[in-house]
Parts: structure tokens; C-alpha cells; sequence
């Protein structure tokens, strides 16, 4: 169906594809898999006429094609899911999908009925029950993901490429969106299916190709392929120790004291009477299926959210209206899941972002004192390997792993008591998150009681010495030490929601 | 994947904002350099004297503006102050020399309550300060105009010493003006105030979490920027002898133009008083060029409309194509 041969694309300052070939078959889910980076979204653009390769050539259906535009790729039935959706929110689930091509009457007028059963009838094919006549912003992320991919199936696609799909959604979303994409390949399409995520290739996949700086390292069939084999080809090495090991429990910490305690925690109704409580020198994780309150919960306990009831009481000290500020304070830190929107000061360098949170250790008087800030700079990136410029590096400018490192940076000075970390490895590649993961154990080992939200269930289990389940806006469950495995983690996480 | 490969050596180059800021000196340069080739009189030393003096008004009230936009915001209520404050200066002191003080003083304190009620405003309404202030603006005129109708009072003899005494050949105010930017600039650098200013224009939800007092720095903005429009409004009369009910209707619009000429971004966030300042002169070259080539008004207007645009594209991040 689709056939890249010999494609390079060249940035100033970098290979980013070199070489690059592949096939993808009709009715065939193939894989792209590549750390962040690798050149797989470059790849996908290339495919998609967003971008024109410098050499090689494109074939779809045998004929060599050449894009002026992505567009023209479309038209040909070449559709891309990128991981931000490009949807209207104020507008219905109808006309989003015949967004630009709506079904006219006879005298030209916009056709709203038809629409909206076209629209209907696209999403049965899918086998989603939605209205099409509601607003895209009262739906759910993965509800959004489908009016995507309802989008897309309009213009009957040959290729459908889904870029990272399995990034804003979890747990029977992730089953449900798996099933309708294998339904589109027994209809003949052709997918390409790109993650990082190795569970989702095993599961889903006919086919996988590798690359890695922006070059195939092989394409092989999913079922000859072993997890240890995908991740040495995707790394060029042996990253069985992803995880570090988790201490043995000497007796005195065996029963750590507890630093944090949060009780009867409401708010409005995503979050209902949750507590819970974290223990010095230990990784406390925090599972759950996407929208079951977990961020909101962690939210509240920092003070980012007003709670409607409940308390925190840390180290002994019982707040019941929290603050940021209050927070800090106390030495709570939180690295957000929201790097861009809640976490750093984009348009500022490395240095104001790291010492954002404890200015005043910075100060000499009533002035900041560059000097100071620069020394705690470069102690930060030295200590957490942020790899940049200078403290004056822009921070816009660095890749997810970093950024993340750079906000845990900033946090680490400050957080002496609790380090709350959200989604701490979500689009970061590789060799960022181990270090992440070091960190994590390092500042552990001080002392520090750590909160992880994830929605990765290797992660919680491979990091967490014990573990919250929440569901619905309760907690649901809690797991510790052996008891912590992926089938536990996800009857709490399901149990009632498969139920009702 | 280079994860541990150490940091590079620092090299120099200069950041982003510093070669805005040189463009906007080029430009400035450029008109300069036209102006003395159209007109010999243009380049003289007298002229640029006059420039100088002439930029005060607009700068005074950009510096304020630059740090509501800095947050994020923008306050359209600039020129209905600076009405009010000024037809109320000369209205209050009305040619009795021993009210020049305690009116002042009265005048500046008023301009700093209307921010801070705008600043309130924009905390606790939660409505776009756009729209917060652009009532204020509507409200604070219809005031002026309950004061009176036309140019009100008058100042005692020695008033305009204040908009036109020279030191060497400088003009004070201007150069009072400049010692206040260097001031703003300074603490903008250099106090965790100013630090907290650009990180709410930047991610005001960051800022929030970073549990920096976001709408005490709000408050404070505005408060300033009143502040800044009382100088403004003081000045005004000072220059023109009497305030009246629409001095400041110009300033609207005209207090933002030297702002974004001078690289702060409308959304917030990055930018900085030092490039306001050379925006304003920028302005006042041009204006004064124009003069001195006998164009219209209206022609006036159109050319600085085009070389705003000109301007501004030149150094706008433009969305990359990644």
C-alpha cells in the first residue's frame, strides 16, 4: 500500500532521517518505534506532506507520489492522528468531523441533518455510541480521540497514521481504541501505529520497524520479535535495569514515619473523601485510570485546588486551606504532569526556572544576586544532568527529558520534606527516564517521602514500595510490597467501573 | 542519545531580547540617517535636543504600560486617566502657586487608587483586563467631562519649569524620565518582584503553583501604571499650562505602540522597559522626521501605522515549522 524508499531529510544542524525505508501493507497495523527524537514524527510529516524529504521517494498503491503540501496527501488518503487533536471545542461532534467538507443541500446551504447522520453512521463503523450532535468540549479525551479519528475516516484513508494515541488515555480506553483500530485494519486499511510504549506493539501490531537517529535499525514481524530483543534494538543497549533496584528495608525502615497525611479530601465530584498517607525514604505511587482524580487529588494536597473538606497534616502541623505557597513552605514540592502550562516559565532561561521556587535563597538584601543564582544553577544542571547550554539557557528550547529534569532541579531545592511527582516520565525518552528514576531513589534515600502519579503500570510497579489505587475520585485500594503487581493495580483501578 | 554529555561550553551570543533591542537602535539609525540626507536641518544637534524633550509624555506612560503587558494584561484606561488626572491638576491648583504640592501629591495618589482598583478588578472580576479597564477608561472620562467640559484652571507662573527647564541643554524631565526607566529596569532584574512580574505573563498557572503572590503583582502593575499616568498627566500640564478633559485620549492606543515596537510580547511574559524606551524615541524621531518633511497629519499616521508593522514583524518568533 505504502512504500518509503531511501528517504533523508536534512534540518540545519541535523540528519534527521537518513536513508529511511519501509512498507506497510494493507490491513496491516505497523509499528514505528524509536525513542523520542529518533525521527519518527519527522518521518511521519515526511509521509504526510507536511514536509518534503531531500532524497527518496514516496509510493502509495505502486505509483511514486510526490506531495506539494499535506493537503494533497490527504486527498491521496493519507491521514494523520496527531497526539493534539485539531478539533473545535465549541463546536458539535458532527461538525467537527465534516469540518471544511460539510454535506450541502441542493441550493448549497449546509446540509445539518445529513451531517449529522453521516456523522452517525461513521462512528457506529467504529462501534462508538456518541452523539454527534453534542459539543466537543462535555466529551472525554478519548471520546475526543474518536470524532479524530471519525475525521479521518470520512475521506476513506488508505494509510491512517496515529501518532503516540495511547498518550492521553488509559485503562479499558486504551482496550476499546485497540479493538476499533484492529477493525479498521480488517477493512483493509493500512496503520502505522507509533509508541514508545512496547506493551501496546505486542499487543496490537503485525509488523515493526525501528528507528533510531533517524535511521532503521530493522523491520521485523512483531511475533518473532522478544521485549528484550525491541528494546536492545531501540536503545543499542541493554536496558533490562531500567528500574533501580528497590532497597531492602532495613528494620528501622521498616516503619518510616509518616510525613504526610491527608484526610477525608473532597473535591467537588472528582475527587470524594481520598486520603493518604506518605512515609519518609519511601516512593509512594498513585495508580488509577485517567480522569479517576489522581492529579486533582495531589493538586489539592499541594494546594494548587481548593478543597471543599478534608485536611494535610504534615509533620504534624493540620492545614485544612492549603496553598502553594503554604506548601512550599513546608517543603512540599510538585513537579507537574503539565510541564508547559503549569510547570516552567517557558520564556525564561534555565537558572530563574530552577530557582523559581526558593528565590530567596538567591537574594542578598532586598536583590537577587546573579551570582548566587548562577552557582545554584550549574550546581542544578551539573546534579541533575540537565543538558544545555548554560544557566542561560532558553528553556523552550530543550527537550521533554529535560525540562523534566530541570523541574525536578528546581524542586529538589526546595521540597525537604515531599516530592510529589505527576506523570513524571510522560514524554521523555529513554535514557531521561532512568536518570529520572535515579533521582527518584536518590532523593528517596534522603529522606524525602515521594508521591508518583502514573499511568504506566511497569513504572508504578517497578518504582513504588507501595501503591494507591484510585477509581472515581476514591481511593480504591492500597498495595504494598509484593502485593504491588499489574493485575492487582488494575481490578482496583476497573473493578466498580466495569460493573456500572 | 546524549544524555551525559556534558554541557557545552557557554559561547557568547547575544540573547534574543538584546538583538531586538539593536534593531530597534538600527531602525532609529536608519531614520537618521534619511532624515539628514532629505533635510539638512533635520541632524542637528538643536533638533535632537528637541526629540529628546518631546519623547517624555510617551514615555512616562509606556513605562506603566510595559508592565501590564509584561503580566499579561493591558490597560486601556490610559488615556481617561491621564484626562481626568490632568484637567483635575490644573482644575484644583486653578493659578494658586501653594496648592502645586499637596495637588501633585493628591493627583499621584489618585492615579495610584485607580490602578489599584483596576488591578483589583482584574483579580477578583476574573474578566479579561481588556475589558476591566476599558470600563474604567469609560468611567474615568465621563467623570473628566462632570469636572468640565473644556480646559479647566489654569497654573501659577513657573509651573512649565517642570516640562521645560533644561540642564546643558537636556531637558529635565526627559532626563528624569530616563533615571526612572533605569530605576524599573534595575528592580525588574533584580528583585524577586520583578521576577515574579514576568512569570505571570509567562504561565500564570506556573506561577500560581510556584506560589509566587500573583495578584499582589497584578495589583501592583496597575497601581504603577496609574502612578505613571499621574506623571504623565502632571507633565502635560506643565507643558500645556492647563489640563483638560481629553488630553489624554491619545494615549490610549499610542502607550502600546512604543511597547511592542520595543519587543515586549502583547501575550506577556518577555520583553522589557529598556526596549519601550527606545520604541519611544523611535516614535518621537519619526514623528519629528515627518514634520520636517511637511507631511500631513494623515499621511503622519499611515506611515507610522506601516512602520509599526514593518517593525514588529521584523523581530516577531514566529511559530517554526518544525
Amino acid at each position: 500500500m505504502l512504500s518509503v524508499s531511501g528517504i533523508s531529510k536534512y534540518f540545519p544542524g541535523v540528519q534527521a532521517l537518513s536513508d529511511i525505508s519501509l512498507d506497510v501493507a494493507a490491513g496491516e497495523i505497523h509499528a514505528l518505534v524509536g525513542e523520542n527524537g529518533a525521527g519518527k514524527s519527522t518521518l511521519t510529516k515526511v509521509i504526510a506532506g507536511v514536509q518534503p524529504p531531500d532524497e527518496g521517494e514516496l509510493r502509495l498503491d505502486g505509483r511514486v507520489v510526490k506531495w506539494h503540501g499535506p493537503a494533497e496527501a490527504k486527498a491521496a488518503g493519507i491521514h494523520v492522528i496527531y497526539q493534539e487533536f485539531v478539533l473545535f471545542p465549541h463546536l458539535t461532534v458532527a461538525e467537527n468531523i465534516f469540518v471544511g467538507q460539510a454535506p450541502r443541500t441542493r441550493l448549497g446551504l449546509l446540509d445539518r441533518k445529513g451531517a449529522v447522520t453521516a456523522a452517525r453512521e461513521v462512528l457506529a463503523r467504529l462501534g462508538v455510541a456518541l452523539d454527534p450532535q453534542r459539543l466537543v468540549e462535555s466529551l472525554t479525551v478519548a471520546d475526543q480521540q474518536m470524532v479524530e479519528i471519525a475525521k479521518a475516516l470520512i475521506h476513506r484513508p488508505k494509510v491512517l497514521i496515529l501518532d503516540e494515541p495511547t498518550a492521553v488515555i488509559a485503562g479499558q480506553e486504551v482496550v476499546l481504541l485497540f479493538e476499533r483500530i484492529r477493525r479498521l485494519r480488517d477493512e483493509g486499511v493500512a496503520v502505522i501505529y507509533i509508541s514508545h510504549r512496547l506493551e501496546e506493539i505486542f499487543q496490537l501490531c503485525d509488523q515493526l520497524t525501528v528507528i533510531k537517529d533517524g535511521r532503521v535499525v530493522g523491520s521485523r514481524k512483531v511475533s518473532e520479535v522478544s521485549r528484550a530483543d525491541l528494546i536492545t534494538m531501540m536503545v543499542g543497549r541493554d536496558l533490562s535495569h531500567l528500574f533501580p533496584p528497590k532497597p531492602a528495608l532495613t528494620a528501622a525502615q521498616q516503619e518510616p514515619a509518616v510525613v504526610l497525611i491527608a484526610e477525608g479530601i473532597d473535591l467537588g465530584r472528582r475527587v470524594r473523601g481520598a486520603g493518604l498517607s506518605l512515609r519518609a525514604g519511601t516512593i509512594t505511587g498513585l495508580a488509577g485510570l485517567v480522569g479517576a482524580g489522581r492529579s486533582e487529588l495531589a493538586m489539592a494536597i499541594f494546594g494548587g485546588l481548593p478543597m471543599d473538606s478534608g485536611s494535610v497534616t504534615c509533620d504534624g502541623k493540620t492545614i485544612r486551606h492549603m496553598t502553594p505557597a503554604m506548601a512550599i513552605s513546608l517543603g512540599i514540592g510538585f513537579v507537574t504532569e503539565d510541564r508547559k502550562g503549569q510547570g516552567l516559565a517557558m520564556l525564561l532561561d534555565v537558572a530563574a526556572n530552577i530557582t523559581a521556587a526558593s528565590l530567596g535563597t538567591v537574594q542578598s538584601g532586598p536583590f537577587l544576586d546573579r551570582g548566587k543564582e548562577q552557582e545554584v544553577a550549574e550546581s542544578g544542571i551539573a546534579n541533575y544532568r540537565v543538558v544545555c547550554r548554560g544557566p542561560s539557557n532558553p528553556v523552550a528550547t530543550m527537550s521533554g527529558g529535560n525540562q523534566q529534569k530541570l523541574l525536578i532541579a528546581r524542586w529538589a531545592r526546595t521540597c525537604r520534606r515531599v516530592l510529589i511527582l505527576d506523570e513524571p516520565t510522560r514524554g521523555v525518552d529513554v535514557g531521561a527516564r532512568t536518570e529520572i528514576y535515579r533521582i527518584m531513589r536518590d532523593l528517596a534515600a534522603q529522606g524525602i517521602a515521594i508521591l508518583m502519579i502514573s499511568s504506566e503500570l511497569p513504572e508504578v510497579i517497578g518504582m513504588s514500595d507501595s501503591v494507591y489505587v484510585m477509581r472515581e475520585g476514591v481511593i480504591a485500594g492500597f498495595l504494598e510490597g509484593d502485593a504491588i503487581t499489574e493485575e492487582a493495580v488494575m481490578e482496583l483501578a476497573t473493578h466498580h467501573a466495569q460493573a456500572a | 542519545m546524549s544524555i551525559s554529555s556534558p554541557a557545552k561550553s557557554p559561547t557568547f551570543r547575544p540573547s534574543p531580547h538584546v538583538i531586538r533591542l539593536g534593531l530597534v537602535v538600527l531602525f532609529i539609525a536608519v531614520l537618521i540617517v534619511i532624515g539628514s540626507v532629505l533635510t539638512d536641518r533635520f541632524a542637528r544637534s538643536t533638533n535632537f535636543l528637541n526629540i529628546y524633550e518631546q519623547s517624555t509624555d510617551l514615555a512616562l506612560v509606556s513605562l506603566g504600560q510595559t508592565l501590564t503587558i509584561l503580566t499579561g494584561g493591558i490597560d486601556l484606561s490610559v488615556g481617561s486617566q491621564i484626562s481626568l488626572l490632568s484637567v483635575l491638576t490644573s482644575g484644583l491648583i486653578n493659578g494658586d502657586g501653594s496648592l502645586v504640592l499637596p495637588v501633585c501629591a493628591g493627583v499621584i495618589a489618585l492615579g495610584v487608587l485607580i490602578g489599584v482598583v483596576n488591578g483589583l478588578g482584574v483579580v477578583f472580576l476574573r474578566i479579561h483586563p481588556l475589558i476591566v479597564t476599558l470600563g474604567m477608561g469609560a468611567v474615568l472620562q465621563g467623570v473628566a467631562l462632570l469636572y468640565a467640559l473644556g480646559p479647566a484652571g489654569s497654573t501659577p507662573d513657573g509651573f512649565d519649569a517642570l516640562a521645560y527647564s533644561r540642564v546643558g541643554g537636556l531637558s529635565v524631565s526627559a532626563t528624569i524620565t530616563v533615571l526612572l526607566y533605569l530605576l524599573v529596569a534595575f528592580l525588574m532584574r533584580r528583585t524577586a518582584t520583578g521576577r515574579a512580574i514576568y512569570a505571570t505573563g509567562d504561565e500564570p498557572a506556573a506561577a500560581v503553583l510556584l506560589g509566587l503572590p500573583v495578584r499582589r503583582v497584578t495589583v501592583l502593575v496597575y497601581a504603577l501604571c496609574g502612578f505613571f499616568c499621574a506623571l504623565t498627566a502632571i507633565y502635560l500640564v506643565s507643558r500645556f499650562g492647563t489640563g483638560q478633559p481629553y488630553a489624554g485620549t491619545y494615549y490610549t492606543l499610542e502607550s502600546v505602540t512604543p511597547v511592542v515596537v520595543g519587543g515586549t510580547m502583547l501575550s506577556g511574559g518577555r520583553g522589557g522597559v529598556i526596549g519601550t524606551l527606545l520604541g519611544a524615541y523611535l516614535l518621537s524621531v519619526l514623528n519629528n522626521l515627518l514634520n520636517f518633511m511637511h507631511v500631513s497629519t494623515q499621511i503622519q499616521l499611515i506611515a507610522q501605522g506601516l512602520i509599526i508593522m514593518v517593525a514588529v514583524s521584523a523581530y516577531v518568533e514566529r511559530k517554526k515549522v518544525a
